[in-house]
């Protein structure tokens, strides 16, 4: 696809995702002062503090202005201020993002490689025993919703056997420091991040598998196969790399959903990423957060595809060629 | 010998001594770190317009920022002031302020501080008090303040006087939003703590002991709030990594077994059918006590709470308050009353169901999917009655939404704060979604304005009570239930349940004197 | 040229089981009522019960029966699954083919607007809509539905492409064959194995966003489901109930997708005929 193409189909991603952003939770009925103030609050809301709020998150004005405020203070940076938190938006995010970050990044990581590391051996040995073990065994895996592997993962270490940390990134306030902070933080990511790579792991094998399968019947195999080259040069420098390609082009795509992808994972271990804010985040109905993350999510997908699309010409000169 | 017994004497005399709770006085050695397991975390930055507005986030403040009067587990006790009197003719409240008090910057707290602060909050209203009773506040000399009431007020104490934090003059005189004031002088109070981290997004507090305290040095050295789940909390307590939590109900026995101490507050929360009862048939008040009779309150603790929990009265205060009346008309579970009363309505029972002019009568019923449970226990008894249900659930502040427009049969609700009756008339006769918007009984609706303002408590009980049974004789909506929760603690410090909840009715055992002592 | 679906599933191990498991699932779906003795929505004050010869796998916190909740949860999973599957394929039939045949403008504004939704993260744009429109059965299955035909689509436009300018197809243009006609008499017949495919693919990815909106709580909390149950079943994890409440229903959801994972690995030769060629896997 050309360079064009690409930019126009992002604007129209963007715009679309911008608008449902902004529209959607607008339409519901319900006041937002009520989303803050109502079930359990003990509160003596006196008409001058509802008057009071209502002016300060300016909610009585009305959409088209609430939208065009939306879009002009985007473009420079103020993703808003949030009710619930009172604090500004993208403070309440970039927080949390490191802690997301990690977690996904390394499973992201941990996945990627040894799903590779799977798919070359089962690929090369496409039929054989090994093959179809790992193929059916890997395929079960990945029917495990996340979720439930880090529910059963959190019950196994962290109740019943008590090595796992029960929830959070770090033990708060252990004064904890260099080496030993380091190896609490590790500890606290552990189980997510199995939970996750665990989970994840066939993708990446499937498909350096299938292409594997596809590359090794290429000329260029045999040719390498009557040089007498080793096995694993075989295996890795020929065919493994050239099965790389749309392991990249996956990643990519992984990449830009890194920011949500650790959702379901992030409310098990009640880990403080951004996956978890979100979910809090719906649950208030805090719009300026809500939006903030998905303006967030938007970009990032865009930039990781957009990134994908520049690279790949580089790494097979035969797309560039095409064209 | 004489030494000996003068020994004996003195310590069989030290059970005595008032302590935090009426049993024995633990040993006040300190503690260094004291850590308390909390499910949600963050309640916000604990100065008094950044916590928020829910109870937890009122405690978490209330450790740096004290008010004129506090409570304890049975009564008022002094804090800023030490001394009060209440003044019937001009309906003033004078109180002698403590002199040694000191703001964790050093300055001098005096009766300008006090001022300031109801002076600011007619301006910058605190979110969990409304000041609009106190008319005006005076400084008499530096250690004594006046303060001037629109009219006599009965809860002064529990909704004002003991629940305003009081604020800083030299510090908030400079602050114009308040609510985004979040330096770390927005935390400087004169409480027994100082608030030493926040994180926000991991949900955890540290305060560490302010050593000068002007009721003594606080003997927790450090207080931890961290965040945990609540079906982790019997897990970390087990291993030691917390000292106190709230539990589930299902592990009181294993954790006392462990060697835990579990209290439980008085019941202050209660679930509630809301009724519409502005659309007929609802309208009629023989429907709604048919309703009553329709629904075993007993049977539905019983199954969704699994016992945890009292069946709800329909005058609305639990039965372990000092203002329950015991007289107060229960509508013990009666279908057959219940259809009796539909049918005097005009309606006729065919095949299990009512009918009126060839009408099936049905009604609908909305509540967010937290009250699924509850919801499908009442469609299920009022089906058994004869009345076609509409279960629904739906998103909460939809609920919420519709409620408040009037746009629904019935519902299921729930609040707190049911202390102080002084609730009553903001869940009776408030504008709110969450209350009952009720004010066609003219007898009801006097009491309960009247109520507020009789200051002879034994007068006051005697309205509160026929209040009640004005309520319960025409139910504009029905308490269903209270449930009951738990707290579980390793025994270390003395905790308890405030009387009356913490401030304006906190039902948590995280009263910041305890750790004083 | 034409891959026969049915060789290749035959050929499969894999495919067989997967076929199995599904079968076995449908099969406890539809008997559901027969297989258990409770109603899945019955209360009683009998809650929190270890498995008897009463209740097979015991009690849930409100009494009510797991076994009865667990057949129940299979049937709402296949329905949004296989209704999902079937809407989206509708769609993914209805812009993919029309895009080929029409082409033009059309064709690129169509295109544009599948690969735009694609690069967008499904979960995500989900769980915002479910949040704030609490979707009901039918409601759930058009928003899945509407949010996932886009992939599909740009494969049947590519194969429908193909298809285009072959032989036979030429030959009933040339004698009259109006565009409708030879979209639904040709196009459609001929990518029977691949609509088959991109409906389990469908039908997978449904049954797994089906059960975590409910898990996460923002499904419809009236249906029987599994997300629902190992919702409420984490509440109590520090008791043993876990064993017999949050596991069965963990499981089966996870049965259910790798049959369906096993079916489409199987399947997927027809899709991409490099694949073939002596698979035993």
């Amino acid at each position: 696809m050309t360079i064009k193409r690409n930019l126009i189909t992002y604007g129209i991603a963007l715009i679309i995702i911008l608008v449902l952003n902004f529209i959607l939770p607008r339409i519901m009925p319900g006041d937002p002062l009520m989303a803050i103030y109502g079930d359990e609050a003990l509160v003596a809301m006196t008409p001058d503090l509802e008057a009071h709020l209502v002016e300060r998150f300016a909610l009585d004005q009305s959409l088209w202005q609430q939208f065009y405020a939306y879009i002009t203070a985007m473009f420079q940076g103020d993703l808003g201020w949030s009710y619930y938190y009172n604090s500004s938006v993208l403070q309440v995010i970039f927080a949390r993002l490191p802690w997301t970050l990690l977690v996904v990044g390394s499973s992201l990581v941990l996945s990627t490689l040894l799903g590779i590391v799977l798919g070359v051996e089962s690929g090369w040995r496409r039929g054989s025993k090994t093959d179809r073990v790992m193929l059916t065994g890997l395929m079960s895996l990945n029917g495990f919703p996340d979720f439930f592997l880090g529910l059963v993962l959190l019950i196994v270490f962290g109740v019943l056997l008590g090595i796992a940390p029960l929830s959070g990134a770090l033990t708060p306030y252990s004064g904890l420091s260099g080496l030993s902070f380091v190896l609490d933080v590790l500890k606290h990511a552990a189980l997510p991040v199995a939970a996750l790579t665990i989970a994840h792991l066939a993708g990446g094998y499937l498909l350096t598998r299938n292409t594997m399968i596809t590359v090794l019947k290429e000329p260029f195999m045999l040719t390498a196969k009557a040089k007498g080259l080793s096995q694993n040069v075989l295996k890795y420098r020929h065919a493994g790399r050239n099965s790389l390609l749309p392991v990249i082009t996956m990643t990519g795509i992984w990449l830009g959903r890194v920011v949500t992808g650790a959702l379901f994972v992030e409310l098990v271990f009640a880990y403080p990423g951004v996956g978890q804010l979100t979910y809090q985040a719906l649950l208030s109905r805090d719009y300026p957060v809500i939006q903030g993350i998905f303006l967030i999510v938007a970009i990032s997908v865009l930039i990781a595809n957009f990134a994908v699309d520049l690279l790949y010409p580089k790494l097979d000169p035969r797309v560039s060629h095409a064209h | 010998m004489p030494r000996l017994f003068l020994a004996v004497l003195v310590i069989s005399l030290l059970p005595a001594l008032p302590a935090c709770n009426d049993e024995e006085t633990p040993a006040s050695s300190p503690i260094k770190t004291y850590t308390i397991a909390d499910s949600t975390g963050d309640w916000g930055y604990p100065s008094p317009y950044a916590h928020y507005s829910r109870g937890p986030g009122y405690v978490r403040m209330s450790f740096i920022f004290e008010t004129l009067i506090w409570k304890n587990a049975t009564e008022f006790v002094p804090q800023l002031a030490r001394e009060w009197e209440y003044n019937e003719d001009d309906n003033s409240y004078t109180f002698r302020l403590q002199e040694n008090v000191k703001w964790h910057d050093g300055a001098d707290f005096t009766a300008d501080d006090v001022v300031f602060t109801f002076d600011y909050t007619k301006d910058h209203p605190f979110q969990w008090v409304d000041n609009s009773i106190v008319e005006s506040a005076a400084a008499l000399d530096r250690y004594t303040v006046i303060l001037y009431l629109n009219t006599p007020y009965a809860p002064f104490f529990q909704d004002v006087a003991g629940a305003q934090p009081i604020l800083p003059r030299h510090i908030w005189e400079n602050v114009t939003v308040p609510e985004e004031f979040l330096t770390a002088d927005a935390v400087i109070g004169t409480g027994p703590y100082k608030l030493a981290d926040y994180s926000k997004e991991h949900g955890t507090y540290l305060y560490e002991a302010n050593d000068g305290y002007y009721l003594g040095k606080p003997v927790v050295r450090e207080i931890r709030f961290v965040k945990i789940s609540l079906e982790m909390t019997p897990a970390a307590l087990k291993e030691g990594s917390v000292d106190s939590a709230s539990i589930p109900a299902e592990v009181v026995g294993d954790l006392e077994g462990a060697g835990f101490t579990v209290i439980s507050a008085p019941p202050s929360w209660n679930g509630k059918l809301t009724i519409n009862h502005q659309k007929a048939p609802l309208s009629s008040k023989e429907f709604r006590q048919a309703l009553t009779y329709a629904i075993d309150r007993e049977a539905l603790v019983q199954i969704v709470l699994r016992g945890h929990g009292l069946a709800g009265s329909p005058g609305m205060i639990p039965p372990t308050s000092v203002w329950y009346n015991p007289d107060t008309p229960q509508y013990v579970y009666n279908p057959g009353k219940a259809q009796q009363l539909i049918k005097g309505l005009g309606y006729t029972l065919e095949n299990g169901y009512f009918y009126k002019d060839g009408q099936p009568l049905t009604l609908s019923l909305i509540a967010a999917a937290d009250y699924k449970d509850v919801g499908q226990f009442i469609a299920q008894q009022l089906e058994q009655a004869g009345i076609e249900i509409e279960f629904q659930t739906l998103e909460a502040k939809t609920v919420d939404y519709k409620v408040g427009a009037w746009d629904f049969d019935l519902s299921i609700y729930g609040h707190g704060g049911l202390y102080e009756p002084s609730f009553l008339q903001r869940y009776i006769l408030g504008e709110g979604f969450n209350s009952a918007r009720y004010s066609i009984n003219d007898e009801l609706t006097q009491l309960l304005n009247e109520q507020l303002t009789e200051m002879d408590t034994d007068k006051r009980k005697d309205m509160v009570f026929r209040i009640q049974e004005l309520y319960a004789e025409d139910l504009p909506a029905l308490t269903l239930y209270y449930p009951i929760s738990y707290w579980a603690h390793d025994g270390s410090m003395p905790l308890y349940y405030t009387m009356d909840g913490i401030a304006i009715g906190v039902p948590l055992t995280l009263n910041r004197m305890c750790f004083v002592q | 040229m034409h891959i026969s679906l049915k060789k290749e599933l035959k050929q499969s191990h894999i495919g067989k089981a997967g076929i199995i498991i599904l079968v076995l699932v449908i099969t406890l779906a539809i008997l559901a009522p027969f297989l258990s003795r409770y109603n899945p929505g019955q209360q009683s004050t009998a809650s929190l019960l270890s498995p008897s010869g009463v209740h097979w796998l015991g009690t849930n916190q409100i009494g009510q029966d797991i076994w009865s909740q667990l057949l129940y949860g299979a049937r709402t999973s296949l329905l949004v699954g296989f209704g999902v599957g079937i809407f989206s394929l509708i769609l993914s039939v209805l812009f993919g083919i029309s895009a080929a045949l029409v082409g033009g403008l059309y064709d690129k504004i169509v295109m544009r607007i599948v690969d735009a939704f694609i690069v967008i993260p499904m979960v995500v744009v989900v769980i915002l809509v479910a949040a704030y429109i609490k979707p009901d059965l039918p409601v759930l299955i058009l928003l899945l539905a509407v949010l996932s035909w886009q992939g599909g689509a740009r494969v049947i436009r590519a194969q429908a492409l193909s298809l285009k300018e072959s032989g036979h197809i030429n030959a009933s243009r040339t004698f009259g064959a109006g565009q409708l006609y030879i979209a639904w008499r040709h196009i459609v017949p001929d990518m029977g194995p691949i609509l088959l495919v991109e409906f389990i693919y469908g039908v997978r990815r449904a049954v797994f966003m089906e059960a975590g909106l409910a898990f996460l709580g923002i499904g419809d909390p009236m249906l029987v489901s599994w997300g629902t149950m190992m919702r409420d079943a984490m509440k109590f994890s520090y008791l043993d109930v876990w064993r017999w409440w949050l596991v069965p229903a963990g499981v089966a959801l996870s049965l259910t997708i790798i049959g369906l994972t096993f079916i489409s690995h199987a399947t997927e030769s027809v899709l991409d005929p490099r694949l073939r060629g002596g698979a035993v896997a």
